[in-house]
């Protein structure tokens, strides 16, 4: 049967070509050749199989292919579904492993949260696994030790404890994983007195104590945006950090396609110049102070109608008129202002409607206020046992060091980070690529965490660990089938056998079942409803601290492809700085670079400004997540030379940790602060900026008479697409200067972008380098313009400089069909091939770099150096199928060309003609928003074809006939007047 | 049989310019004469005729021309035609520029080339010098008995007469100083 | 025979042929003096300096310059370029004006090739030194090979400039040899039998003064100088050719050729002056290059620097007249841009500085020229960084403006280049003749004549 099942993997990628087959719970036909999904079934299965075999009840292995498995070919990938751990959200994922090893990761189609995309984190996580300087066994006092030794001394001490009644703290991030809350019930009940407590570093923990106030629960409720006709966003950033990006970007862009039944108006008040900010049809700038005023007054606007604010009563009208489609999510960590958001949700309906609550989110799960109690306690050396697992508060916490006050301190950890090294008993935690675990991150979607290799070092799950200290040695995978039998799958009512229910789970990656309804107590309204939190707002500058998308707190500071993606707004990596408004920097007399002391609650900290427009005039933004140990590591990344400079400041790290500003504020976490004072060092410092000029429009100085704004962002608005019915005008033949000798008989092909669905988030990026084997170059690289990022989003301003619209634009190879570069290399090594494909040929390059020099778009990238890759076990996760390009070769995007032979080997091998949809580029098949199509042009039935004729469609720099293969789709302004169409972003 | 030969040394080109002519006109045969420097007018003095080097170098190039323009034309569109940038296979207007070096190249070294050959210049070789000053300052006139009329008095009284500063009587085989 | 009846003799002071011989050579039979090992010191310190940067830069990377992703050249093609033009005045006066039967060519033209050669050898540097497998460079050529046969791309203007300057480099050099020979054989009987002799009657190959190969001779030099000319101007013309099939707004324009010529013999004018003026000095050769050369190639200087300062004016008029917004900002941005100091050095040195020569007094006045001349010669390093550099650092999408800054490594290596071109020159003066002999000789009697008839 393997065989069979081993046959069908070919046909994983008609990912979605099909919507139902994707949902169709048939078993799979052998015979008519299971689909993806069969695949995933036999993936997951052979591989349990496998697992079963080859384990007892303790043993576990992974069998080495000694007798090569029946139909497993070597070469030929094989995917596992599994789940992302980069962050709380869960995405569902797809492990791509090749002879056995890990080498990317890819969203889950059928599964809920991740739809098929994945977000930067996710797509870098894989150099997670492969971090060869990740805890590689337990350690006690600081030395190395066995596990049994380490248990020993952890067990013994815990005993004392549980006799003494001593005070046994627990301290995690976000615990979604059913089986690991079980044993941590387990564990915790031998104590007298003892306690879970659980935090995110990124709270949205006044959201949950809101509902537990106006909903009787306290839960965290699922944002539908795909069902949305009105987003009203405030200080929310919900397609870059806030709760689970991924599924919110996909849902955010299905609510906004311009041509389906409804557009979803989207309005973002905030005080800086945040990811979703930069998409938002309508933006209200308010200092962090104004913002829960804000609040109410809608409040009052939406439930009496009144309001002095014209802008508030337009909003709330807006809002009206889409009851029941609207939705107002709130970022703010005050506990009565989410209450009065539940308000107008309440009482627009919105709940059940755009909100769920039976299917409830358990992404954040973090109590701010237990969290305070506990630093307290820890301060007060109350705490005898704190056991801190998979997080890391002595550095993203304020005051986090306390939890050396702790009597004895366990952490388990994967790397040697800020609590850790504090700790005296360390328990070497596994990455999830190669541990078993499970996770439910929305109520009745339980998934799995499958491992795809043997753990690299000594490493032991959490719930292993538990139920060893519990005196319950367990394997995980016993622990968690375990788990799944009594809780999960009685919840399911599937009709299966469990063993099947189980294979089909491990198969798909996730189970769903439903979740008993909660009883919908409509919101309550308080008596006497709290006052909202005051900040003082003459008090000098409000600091707003924020997360970027691929550094969040700052958990993958380790992470070289994160620290090296730019910031998708700032345009700015390897750093964090001080966010000033034009005209605050104006006032300030600073300019970007210009190191800044930042003074707040005793804390003073020294940062670079950055003037960034669209932000609040007396707010300063810093970015969490930096300053981390971890990033310790950085030394000697990129190349050295005489004149390189470091990419560590002189504390040794990548930028300056700003959690030690956080504070907190009636039992929530807060992230903006009052009372800064801020002071001009005198001294400069070098950013990395990707971008140096920030818009369209050239220099007033330099602009010559009656010059247009350059056509490169093009923007039309709703009433014209209806108008045209998306249909464009019919275009006259381009004047051909020579015969068409040059045909593309069998494919041609192309790719079209959504400008209006893109939302910069650079995971496209990421999964770039992730499956092209794009070398990291450092700071100093960055700053000299070399990055090598074959795919960049350049993002534009335009408008007032307060406040600002917005375009990202992902550039990359247009592999133009006349292609300047091609012409002018003297060698032949960039030539075009007969499907439309712009070649480079890495070893026949000399490297003249004069096919850079002629490229419009400026998109081919040069080896200035030989990048180091010291690093064997870095080395483990480069994809085979690329080449790794030596110094002096010019390099840039293929198409992932390597994607599209495979496939068209494989319909070959088929004896069928290659499948629309079949190929997906790297970027396309991680992008969230779904923003990026690929095909085939000689196909009039493809999707790319379909695209390229919409009405929206245009080409960036078509004027200079260069024939670029690649189209984009115009941005969608709902409100613009038509007048202001010619206006580019 | 061993000839005379007389050789006539001057100071000045006047001096080898006049003397030349009479001696023509004389009837006398003229072996070579030997100049520091290409005198002016010489030439048509000792009626020698223009050098065919510029047939040569025509050929050469036109040769070097053809080939060249052949050989792109046949790498870029027979041999092994590649896309580039969309480009017709035959650029024939791209493939000027080379050719047309390359012709440059075969005209000038042919030319050298046949110019060494016949002039039998070549390194390392003996040179054949009747008097060590020639590269210098000073010109010399070779003349050789051809039949009984050459009278050798005759000839150093001409030579003389036309401002030989000095003239010696030379064997064949013993030319050079 | 008019023309020349009314200007001065082409050597000043009655000087006999043996004199000619006397003075042309002594130089070299003299022991160098500590001028000239001063100079030596420099100028090869120089070069060392330059070889280490290069070495340093094969072995690290091209990223050791501060070249970028938008700006992928800059130093290198530049100072190929700049080089280029340099050698150009060299065949222009051996060449062209041998065409044009201006005998007072005779005085500079040997140096002039020699510099020719050696400026060419500068710039043949850049080509190779700026790839960044220069390992590989000869894959510019096509040889037959088992990739395929895998030709070269000739519809690439780098192929074509790979042919330009190699074919420009060997008829250089066989020009000049050719016009060697004669003086190699003055020399070979000037000296007493030893190394010194043996080695020049080998480079003279047995040259005898017979009048027959003196008349094929001429024939020969004639047809090279005619080679030559279409050449030199071939040359440059693919060389600008390098931006102008490009797609670069400021790169993308049809007066590059003629610009570029022009802007050539300009430069390679003013560093002839700048050469002979020391020469001239250092070596005691005041009669054979005289105030005469002075005035008629500062007028040179003026004529095509004046070429040069209306294709200015003609880039700024055709961008504006194009009404194309992208050419039109590249103009504005290289006037009023972030490098708009080195536009303005360009416009300096290169148009209002040289109008100076129309002044008879300063026209004639060595030093005065000595320093135009320099200054003419930074100028146009300049004139080729502004259209390289400042076309590339902003072109079409503004995402990807760039800025740019030499690095230590590129400006050693541009003093290098310097050091080589300089110390080459040193030792042509002391091994060769700086004035072709046999070529003065010729043209002692001019003026003479007419002086005697006068009397």
């Amino acid at each position: 049967m393997s065989d069979k099942y081993w046959r069908s993997l070919e046909d994983w990628r008609n990912v979605s070509e099909t919507g139902d087959a994707e949902f169709s719970e048939t078993p799979i036909d052998i015979e008519a050749g299971p689909d993806r999904r069969g695949f995933l079934k036999a993936a997951g299965f052979s591989f349990g199989a496998a697992m079963l075999a080859g384990c007892g009840r303790t043993v576990q292995k992974i069998e080495p292919n000694l007798q090569q498995p029946e139909g497993f070919i070597p070469g030929r990938p094989v995917y596992y579904a599994s789940t992302c751990g980069g962050c709380s959200a869960g995405c569902g994922t797809l492990v791509k492993v090749r002879d056995g090893r890990p080498i990317k990761l890819e969203g889950n189609p059928s599964h809920q949260v991740s739809g098929g995309g994945l977000c930067a984190v996710g797509q870098a996580s894989i150099l997670g696994l492969y971090d060869s300087r990740r805890i590689a066994h337990p350690m006690v006092d600081g030395k190395a030790a066995s596990w049994a030794q380490a248990d020993a001394f952890v067990q013994d001490r815990l005993e004392q404890a549980r006799r003494a009644g001593g005070a046994v703290r627990l301290l995690t991030g976000t615990v979604h994983s059913p089986t690991e809350s079980a044993w941590i019930g387990h564990f915790l009940g031998s104590f007298r007195n003892a306690r879970h407590i659980e935090y995110d570093a990124l709270s949205a923990s006044a959201i949950l104590d809101a509902h537990e106030r106006t909903h009787g629960a306290r839960i965290l409720p699922r944002y539908r945006f795909d069902k949305a006709g009105v987003i009203v966003g405030i200080d929310a950033d919900f397609l870059g950090t806030w709760i689970s990006p991924v599924e919110f970007a996909r849902e955010y862009a299905a609510a906004r396609d311009p041509l389906g039944s409804q557009y979803a108006w989207h309005t973002q008040v905030e005080s800086r110049m945040s990811l979703t900010g930069t998409k938002a049809d309508h933006r209200v700038v308010l200092g962090p102070a104004d913002l829960a005023g804000f609040v109410s007054d809608l409040h009052d606007a939406v439930i009496k109608g009144g309001s002095n604010r014209p802008e508030v009563l337009q909003i709330a009208q807006r809002l009206r008129d889409a009851r029941g489609r609207g939705l107002v999510v709130c970022g703010l960590q005050d506990v009565a202002a989410q209450a009065l958001v539940n308000g107008i949700n309440e009482a627009l309906g919105n709940y059940g409607a755009t909100i769920e609550t039976d299917r409830a989110s358990r992404q954040r799960r973090g109590d701010d206020r237990a969290l305070e109690n506990l630093l307290a306690e820890l301060r007060g050396g109350a705490v005898d046992v704190l056991i801190v697992a998979g997080a890391n508060p002595a550095f993203d916490l304020p005051g986090g060091e306390a939890v050396a006050k702790a009597k004895l301190l366990i952490v388990h950890a994967q790397r040697m980070d800020e609590t850790a090294a504090k700790a005296q008993a360390v328990c070497a935690a596994p990455d999830v690529l190669e541990s078993w675990g499970d996770v439910e991150p929305v109520e009745g979607t339980a998934c799995i965490v499958q491992p795809c290799l043997q753990p690299l070092f000594q490493t032991r799950p959490l719930v292993e660990t538990l139920a060893a200290w519990s005196g319950k040695p367990g394997v995980a995978l016993d622990l968690i089938r375990d788990q799944w039998r009594q809780e999960i799958f009685p919840k399911a009512k599937s009709n299966l056998a469990f063993e099947e229910f189980w294979e089909r789970s491990l198969q798909d990656g996730f189970a769903q079942y439903t979740p008993a309804a909660r009883a919908r107590t409509a919101a309550r309204r308080e008596s006497e409803p709290e006052p909202l939190q005051k900040m003082d707002p003459q008090d000098g500058f409000h600091l707003a601290l924020y997360a970027k998308p691929a550094l969040l707190e700052g958990r993958h500071a380790y992470n070289p492809w994160l620290q090296e993606v730019p910031d998708p707004v700032t345009k700015i990596a390897w750093d964090n700085y001080a966010c000033l408004a034009p005209g605050a920097a104006a006032k300030l007399g600073v300019a970007t670079g210009d190191v800044l002391g930042i003074q707040c609650g005793g804390q003073d900290i020294e940062l670079p400004a950055l003037v960034q427009p669209g932000q609040h005039e007396n707010t300063v933004a810093v970015a969490l997540g930096y300053g981390s140990q971890l990033s310790g590591r950085f030394a000697k990344v990129g190349p050295q030379w005489l004149e390189g400079r470091p990419t560590l400041n002189e504390r040794g790290l990548v930028g300056v940790n700003a959690a030690p500003l956080l504070g907190f504020d009636r039992g929530s976490l807060q992230y903006f602060r009052s009372g800064v004072k801020l002071s001009k060092t005198g001294t400069t410092m070098a950013l990395a900026c990707t971008q140096e000029h920030q818009t369209v429009s050239v220099p007033e100085r330099l602009k010559p008479a009656g010059a247009k704004i350059r056509p490169i962002i093009q923007e039309t608005t709703l009433v014209q697409i209806r108008e045209s019915g998306d249909r464009r005008a019919k275009e006259s033949p381009r004047p051909e200067l020579w015969p068409p000798d040059h045909p593309y008989p069998v494919h041609h092909w192309a790719m079209v972008v959504d400008l209006n669905a893109c939302n910069g988030c650079s995971a496209c990026i990421v999964a770039c380098q992730a499956e092209n084997n794009i070398p990291v170059v450092g700071k100093d690289e960055m700053r000299r313009k070399r990055e090598m990022h074959w795919m960049r989003i350049d993002r534009y301003y335009s408008g007032a400089l307060d406040s600002p619209r917005v375009a990202h634009q992902p550039m990359f190879c247009q592999q133009c069909d006349h292609a300047p570069c091609e012409t002018v290399c003297p060698v032949l090594a960039t030539v075009h091939s007969d499907e439309g494909l712009n070649q480079q040929i890495y070893n026949r390059c000399v490297g003249t770099r004069y096919c850079a020099n002629n490229c419009p778009y400026k998109v081919r990238r040069f080896n200035w150096f030989n990048y180091v890759r010291e690093d064997r076990m870095a080395n483990l996760a480069l994809n085979p199928d690329v080449t790794v390009r030596s110094r002096g070769v010019m390099e840039k995007c293929t198409f992932c060309v390597q994607r599209i032979q495979e496939a068209k080997i494989e319909s070959k091998r088929l004896g069928r003609p290659v499948r629309d949809g079949e190929i997906q580029t790297a970027c396309q098949q991680t992008c969230p928003a779904k923003a990026i199509v690929f095909g085939d042009l000689d196909d009039p039935h493809s999707e790319v074809s379909r695209l390229m004729a919409s009405g929206r469609r245009y080409r960036v720099l078509e004027e200079i006939n260069v024939r670029p293969g690649v189209g984009y789709l115009k941005i969608v302004r709902p409100d613009a007047p038509a007048g202001e169409e010619k206006e580019n972003g | 049989m061993s000839r005379i030969m007389m050789l006539g040394i001057f100071e000045d080109e006047d001096g080898i310019l006049s003397a030349v002519a009479a001696a023509r006109k004389q009837g006398l045969s003229i072996v070579e004469a030997y100049t520091p420097y290409a005198v002016h007018g010489l030439d048509q003095a000792l009626g020698l005729k223009r050098s065919r080097l510029a047939l040569v170098c025509l050929i050469a190039g036109g040769v070097g021309a053809v080939v060249k323009l052949w050989f792109e034309f046949w790498t870029m569109a027979v041999d092994w035609p590649i896309d580039v940038g969309g480009k017709p296979w035959n650029s024939l207007p791209a493939f000027v520029p080379v050719t047309f070096e390359v012709m440059v190249l075969f005209a000038g070294l042919t030319t050298v080339a046949a110019f060494f050959m016949v002039s039998r210049l070549r390194p390392g070789k003996k040179p054949k010098l009747v008097d060590p000053r020639v590269t210098n300052d000073h010109f010399a006139l070779l003349l050789e008995e051809t039949d009984s009329t050459f009278d050798v008095d005759r000839v150093r009284a001409l030579l003389k007469h036309h401002g030989a500063v000095e003239v010696t009587e030379r064997i064949t085989g013993e030319v050079l100083a | 025979m008019a023309d020349i009846a009314l200007s001065p003799p082409l050597v000043v002071g009655h000087k006999s042929l043996a004199e000619v011989t006397h003075d042309v050579c002594r130089p070299m039979e003299r022991r160098p003096g500590g001028i000239w090992w001063a100079a030596f010191a420099v100028t090869f310190s120089m070069l060392l300096l330059g070889v280490a940067a290069i070495t340093y830069e094969i072995a690290t990377g091209i990223g050791t310059w501060g070249l970028n992703t938008t700006v992928g050249w800059a130093f290198d093609i530049t100072n190929f370029v700049f080089w280029i033009g340099i050698g150009h005045a060299g065949t222009l006066i051996s060449a062209i004006l041998f065409l044009l039967r201006q005998r007072w060519r005779t005085g500079v033209n040997r140096a002039a090739e020699a510099m020719t050669l050696f400026a060419v050898m500068c710039a043949g540097i850049f080509p190779l030194i700026h790839m960044g497998r220069p390992w590989f460079g000869y894959w510019i050529f096509p040889y037959p090979n088992f990739r395929g046969s895998l030709w070269i791309n000739y519809r690439s203007p780098l192929a074509w400039d790979a042919f330009a300057i190699s074919t420009y480099f060997i008829i250089s050099a066989t020009f000049w040899y050719v016009g060697l020979i004669p003086d190699l054989a003055t020399i070979r009987d000037r000296s007493q039998p030893g190394l010194r002799r043996t080695i020049f009657s080998i480079a003279s190959l047995g040259w005898d003064g017979a009048f027959k190969t003196w008349n094929r001779y001429e024939m020969v030099y004639l047809l090279l100088a005619g080679l030559a000319t279409p050449l030199v101007v071939s040359v440059h013309t693919i060389v600008s050719w390098d931006f102008a099939t490009a797609v670069i707004p400021g790169w993308h324009a049809t007066i590059f050729p003629p610009y570029f010529v022009a802007g050539a013999i300009f430069s390679g004018m003013a560093m002839v002056l700048t050469l002979m003026i020391i020469a001239r000095k250092a070596m005691g050769l005041e009669a054979y290059i005289n105030l005469r050369h002075l005035d008629v190639m500062s007028k040179l200087v003026i004529t095509t620097g004046s070429i040069v300062g209306f294709s200015y004016l003609t880039e700024f008029f055709t961008a504006q007249y194009s009404g194309n917004q992208y050419e039109q900002f590249v103009f504005l941005n290289r006037a009023l841009g972030p490098f708009f100091w080195a536009y303005w050095t360009m416009v300096s040195c290169n148009v209002l500085i040289p109008q100076l020569l129309w002044i008879r007094k300063i026209r004639t006045s060595w030093a005065a020229v000595f320093v135009i001349s320099l200054l003419v010669n930074v100028g146009m390093w300049f004139e080729r960084f502004v259209i390289i550099v400042t076309s590339l650092h902003r072109d079409y999408l503004p995402s990807s403006w760039t800025s740019y800054r030499p690095t230590s490594i590129e400006i050693a290596t541009l003093i290098g280049t310097f050091g080589l071109f300089f110390t080459l020159f040193l030792v042509f003066c002391r091994v060769l003749p700086v004035i072709a002999m046999a070529e003065i000789k010729g043209v002692l009697k001019h003026g003479l004549h007419r002086l005697e008839a006068h009397r």
